[in-house]
């Protein structure tokens, strides 16, 4: 069965970059916390996750978000998450997940 | 039978890679009882927040559980069920704190395990879409 999850990655100066392509649901997961929890360990840095292409995600996409924002904390490091569609953006109210991350237009 | 409920039906097997199957079902069927697209990406995660949790917790006695859409005069009720009984307490304790709020949040009415084979219903109400 096809994957329906993609990245594309951008490492900047002092931050890395990674786009959200698809979806991200119980069984894209995996996918999407193997990636950006490589690209933690690998790149101690900031760390931008932009999801103008997310087209949907529910409570185990943002399960993993907030494991990869600990081990960024570890770093002293920081998320930004930047381009969520309103009604995903409205999902992080919700769950209160706006607090912990810095969310960008 | 109730001329006035339109039933759809569809039995998943507890693999998650049916799930998605399970929201663009649930997002034609919304879709077609008229709610706008807010609506319909509200239930679609809601709708994957009870597979998620049913899926995750499996059964030993049953291959597949029931995502029934029953489609009132004014309102739209999800009703996820299984054979195994089991699976009907499987939200009793409220430990996926997540899941819970996002369900909560999303639908007008949710109902945990209290009819026949029940594990959820959760409803939308329609508010004049019809």
């Amino acid at each position: 069965m096809s994957a329906e999850i993609y990245f594309k990655e951008e490492k900047m100066d002092h931050s890395y970059k990674i786009h959200i392509i698809g979806e991200v649901d119980i069984y894209t997961s995996n996918q999407l916390k193997e990636k950006l929890y490589s690209i933690v360990e690998q790149n101690q840095c900031d760390l931008n996750i932009d999801c103008k292409e997310l087209r949907y995600i529910d409570s185990t996409g943002l399960g993993i978000f907030v494991g990869a924002l600990k081990k960024v904390k570890e770093n002293g490091k920081e998320i930004k998450i930047s381009n969520l569609k309103e009604n995903i953006r409205r999902l992080f109210q919700i769950t209160g997940l706006e607090k912990l991350f810095t969310i960008e237009e | 039978m109730n001329n006035n409920v339109d039933i759809i039906k569809i039995e998943v097997p507890f693999k998650a890679q049916y799930v998605g199957i399970v929201r663009l079902t649930g997002s034609g069927v919304f879709n077609r009882a008229g709610f706008d697209i807010e609506d319909i990406e509200d239930a679609k995660v809601a709708i994957s927040e009870v597979c998620n949790k049913i899926i995750n917790t499996g059964s030993n006695s049953a291959s597949c559980f029931t995502v029934e859409f029953k489609i009132n005069e004014n309102r739209l009720d999800v009703v996820f069920s299984c054979s195994d009984s089991q699976l009907q307490n499987v939200f009793a304790k409220q430990n996926d704190e997540l899941g819970f709020s996002i369900i909560s949040a999303l639908m007008d009415e949710v109902d945990y395990g209290s009819s026949c084979n029940a594990i959820v219903t959760m409803s939308k109400w329609m508010e004049g879409k019809v």
